[in-house]
């Protein structure tokens, strides 16, 4: 192993959470290293940024809704950040958007109403924040929709997504574009590095826009470009002459991998720096404190130190916490107490597969600062925090920001005074 | 009211009345073959997947072991295409009487099932995860065998002869005109239509079900003690070779090796209903600890799925002797005739898969003197359709056919390795729009991630393909959806626990299913 690296506060996790949390300890002066086993949720989420999509009904307006939310969910991580909160990380979120690296690619909208956007089966989901390339999908819209796929793409069925937004009243149809490719497998990356190329999209607008009729817009799914998607799309709005947006689809996400691209440049552009392959696999404690973490990685082992560390790793969904054949539950990553377990002999799933599951609300137990109980210079953020469940509320983003940047600006108001001292 | 007129009307599509009916068609009958739910949904398709060789009998029951050493034989020729010659180990753990080995071995000479000592450490280099301790190992032909591939060839083998096969049809009546079965009358599933079947002979082969059958005929007696026993898949092949213990048989003692999964098997728990699906987190937790016997570290392997089936374990109430527990456990041939005087009645019921073809056999020479017209069985020597060229399935087979086309087949279900052109076939051969129904003709969603990536995809081909509407497709990934989850969250621990959070967010997070237009109606309504 080689010896100590020293920081003044190590993020574990590299999804939303721990990147934004990295980045705004970046911003704020911090030395920060993000340790991530891999790459995270942003590859297999739409990247759209959910902040309060069901209550359970649809919700219209997630600000509007999240005093209510809060008071039937007083263990949300919601209940400790805030609507304040939320919104601020949203608006620093989209800022660093329009400053990042992917020239002219924006994210719109605000707390104070939900875009209704279709997904790749022609549901309607609720989302607050979403990138520019998605907005014209939005149901309020009056314009009929086109949406368009091919055969070559085995991840998104344009008819069965028109003939179910048909049914939810909007007036939907399909198209199918040949498309000739090297071989049968394709995802949505091998189609976006497509887009990419200038000739490749002028000769797909030109077979589509054959097929389109008047007053449409197009539906396409989320592929429009890796590297430029904001000249992709706005140069299909343009050969089209109509709104164009994004449905997402199954993994890999190309949006979600956009996000990536942002967070992690916005990251390294204050000066963090972002170790992939890193799994942290030990921690040493000295008391309640955890001073340093060790990962393991292809080419070496390493040992993180610092006064501050943000655990980002996640939930079930991604390792960090596991429930074992015995059924024992484990913060793996750091060995924390948990909370939002079902009760001893209790059941930790049930039959209904649309039921909420006993098992869906647990997290690391926190104080009231997202502090992990048991360890008091360890905040905690994103997927890791109980009492959510982000797949059905719809508040993933909302809560992996918000986190993620209280967790940075806690750990900056407490350096310089040893970490516990107020307490 | 459509009517159907037919020679021999055989109830049940599993393994048993298939074969049931493959035998009669083959002797040149007319038959009707009819399941209330999709062909080999019920024990048959509920099983580990083990070809016996027999050496479990050997000791216990070796008239049993003579049947299935006989039988492995024939349906290794008639149906390798079903079938992976993976062979058998019966290996002596420390938790195993040391002296049942030379026990086991006697047995087998003495019934005639192949078997060969050999040397631990040789078994352990063909199986390096096996129980470091094994003592004794004996070397059998177990294989096993994908029995809704059995099934549905069968089922093509009769339709090519003229036969009916009719899943979903549920049996709401029998027929009496006095003492004698004059047929049945059947409801679809789908349409609730009625069809009215008039048959010479009718054919009980409805297992666990049996005795509800025979009830309907008015035959009173026929008790069928359903035993239920649950099996978990792993997610991937721990072992190569079908793993028994080797002792007496008893709960969880094999591990069967089938497609891209084993199988742990298995318990037995007498239980009144054969549609109790029940699994117990003490059948889990004592199968886990028992695969850790044969399998060290198997704790840490990844559980895919749990389900329970049940055997039917035939008790005649009219025999003059009681039947002892062991001999239940063979088949049980019932001629109502000269049981109860009615005629036109043949109940075939108990039984092993294994064993399905000769209790096919022999329930057709019986519905032969029936109809006045004995005529030979042939189905020891007929290939069923899709064996003809007499090679056995192997485990690169579906991989060695995707690399070759690369650049044309598209693959919808990447663990199983399904082709699209595979998934439209079967939708347009079967006529169904059931996901489910798919998932057994070709292991679509069978896989590590249980339908998390093909599932939409294959609802959105079934929704290309003409004449199915939106809220049909919706409805076949919604019931796919449910249907997997009851058997996935018994066991649902480690890396198993973050497949189903990514599915999840699959579903109802990037998906939205539970929004879909008519799940929402549904909220309303109920």
């Amino acid at each position: 192993m080689r010896g100590e690296l020293h920081y003044d506060a190590v993020v574990i996790g590299g999804g939303t959470a721990g990147l934004v949390a990295g980045a705004r300890l970046a911003e704020g002066g911090a030395r920060v290293c993000v340790l991530t086993k891999g790459v995270g949720s942003t590859h297999l989420a739409p990247a759209t940024i959910d902040v309060l999509g069901y209550d359970p009904d649809r919700v219209v307006s997630p600000s509007g809704a999240m005093a209510e939310f809060v008071a039937g969910h007083p263990d949300h991580p919601y209940a400790v950040l805030g609507t304040d909160a939320v919104a601020e990380a949203v608006r620093w979120f989209r800022a660093r958007v329009d400053a990042g690296p992917l020239a002219g690619y924006r994210y719109l909208g605000d707390l104070d109403r939900n875009y209704l956007l279709p997904t790749a089966v022609g549901a309607l989901r609720p989302s607050a924040v979403v990138p520019e390339t998605m907005a014209a999908g939005d149901a309020v819209r009056v314009e009929r929709t086109c949406v368009v796929g091919t055969r070559s793409l085995r991840d998104f069925h344009a008819s069965l997504c028109a003939a179910n937004l048909s049914r939810a009243g909007i007036s939907a149809r399909s198209v199918e574009i040949e498309v000739e490719v090297d071989k049968a497998d394709q995802n949505a990356l091998g189609f976006a590095r497509r887009f990419d190329d200038p000739a490749w999209r002028a000769a797909f607008a030109g077979r589509l826009a054959l097929k389109l009729q008047a007053h449409e817009r197009v539906g396409l799914p989320a592929m429009l470009g890796l590297r430029d998607p904001h000249g992709v799309w706005s140069d299909l709005e343009r050969r089209l002459g109509r709104p164009v947006f994004e449905i997402p689809t199954l993994p890999p996400s190309v949006p979600g991998m956009r996000l990536y691209e942002i967070l992690r440049s916005t990251l390294r552009r204050a000066g963090g720096r972002l170790v992939v392959g890193a799994e942290v696999v030990s921690a040493e404690r000295s008391g309640s404190r955890v001073t340093s973490v060790a990962t393991r990685s292809a080419g070496h082992d390493a040992r993180y130190a610092a006064p501050w560390f943000v655990l980002a790793a996640g939930g079930f969904n991604s390792g960090a916490i596991e429930l074992d054949s015995r059924w024992d539950t484990h913060d793996r990553v750091l060995g924390l107490p948990l909370r939002g377990l079902p009760a001893e002999g209790g059941p930790r799933f049930v039959g209904d597969y649309l039921a909420e599951q006993p098992m869906a609300r647990v997290g690391v137990a926190v104080d009231g600062e997202l502090r992990a109980e048991g360890a008091e210079n360890v905040v905690v953020a994103g997927a890791a925090l109980p009492g959510a469940v982000p797949w059905r509320e719809g508040s993933g983003e909302g809560i992996a920001l918000a986190s993620g940047s209280h967790a940075a600006e806690l750990v900056i108001a407490q350096s310089g005074a040893p970490a516990g001292a107020a307490a | 009211m459509a009517t159907l007129s037919t020679d021999v009307l055989v109830i049940g599509g599993g393994a048993t009345g298939a074969g049931v009916a493959w035998d009669a068609a083959l002797r040149g009958y007319d038959v009707v073959l009819v399941d209330r739910a999709d062909l080999a949904e019920g024990t048959s398709g509920r099983f580990h997947g083990l070809l016996h060789s027999g050496g479990r009998y050997a000791v216990k029951d070796p008239r049993a072991a003579e049947e299935c050493i006989a039988e492995n034989r024939i349906l290794k020729a008639i149906t390798p295409d079903s079938i992976e010659d993976i062979g058998g180990f019966f290996v002596t753990t420390p938790f195993d009487d040391p002296a049942y080995a030379d026990v086991f071995a006697k047995g087998c000479r003495d019934t005639g099932v192949d078997c060969e000592e050999i040397d631990p450490a040789q078994a352990l280099r063909e199986e390096p995860l096996l129980n470091p301790a094994v003592s004794r190992v004996f070397r059998v032909p177990d294989a096993n065998i994908d029995v809704w591939k059995t099934v549905w060839a069968l089922a093509r083998g009769i339709q090519e002869r003229g036969g009916r096969v009719l899943p979903y049809h549920a049996v709401v009546g029998i027929h009496r005109s006095g003492d004698q079965v004059t047929g049945a009358r059947l409801r679809g599933a789908a349409t609730g239509e009625e069809i009215e079947v008039e048959a010479r002979v009718t054919v009980n082969a409805s297992g666990a079900w049996a005795g509800v059958v025979a009830d309907m005929a008015g035959i009173e007696g026929v008790r069928v003690l359903p035993g239920r026993g649950i099996m978990i898949a792993m997610n991937h092949r721990l072992v190569n070779t079908c793993v028994n213990r080797c002792q007496m048989p008893t709960d969880g003692d094999i591990i069967v090796p089938i497609r891209t999964v084993c199988v742990i098997g298995t318990t037995d728990v007498n239980t009144d209903d054969p549609d109790d699906h029940t699994v117990l987190q003490s059948e889990v937790d004592a199968m886990l600890d028992d695969g850790e016997k044969l399998v060290p570290g198997v704790r840490q392997a990844r559980a895919m799925r749990v389900w329970t089936g049940v055997r039917p374990l035939f008790e005649d109430s009219k025999a003059a002797d009681t039947d002892s527990r062991d001999v239940t456990r063979a088949h049980a041939l019932l001629d109502h005739a000269e049981r109860d005087g009615v005629q036109g009645f043949v109940t075939i019921t108990g039984g092993k898969l294994t064993t399905f073809r000769l209790m096919a056999e022999e329930t057709v020479d019986a519905v032969s003197k029936h109809l006045g017209d004995e005529r030979p069985c042939t189905t020891k020597t007929e290939l069923l359709p899709g064996s003809e060229d007499g090679t056995t399935y192997h485990l690169g087979e579906r991989l060695s056919r995707k690399e070759a086309r690369l650049a044309d087949e598209q693959i919808v279900c990447e663990c199983e390795l399904v082709p699209r052109w595979k998934v439209e076939q079967a939708i347009e051969r079967r006529a169904t729009t059931n996901l489910d129904d798919i998932r057994r003709l070709l292991r679509l969603g069978m896989g590590p991630c249980q339908g998390g990536f093909c599932i939409y995809r294959a609802a959105g081909i079934l929704h290309g393909l003409d004449g199915l509407t939106a809220d049909q497709a919706d409805e076949s990934l919604l019931h796919f959806l449910r249907e997997r989850w009851k058997g996935v969250w018994p066991v649902l621990y480690g890396d198993q626990l973050r497949q189903a959070r990514l599915d999840d967010w699959i579903f109802q997070g990037i998906l939205d299913v539970e929004h879909l237009p008519a799940v929402e109606a549904e909220a309303v309504t109920s």
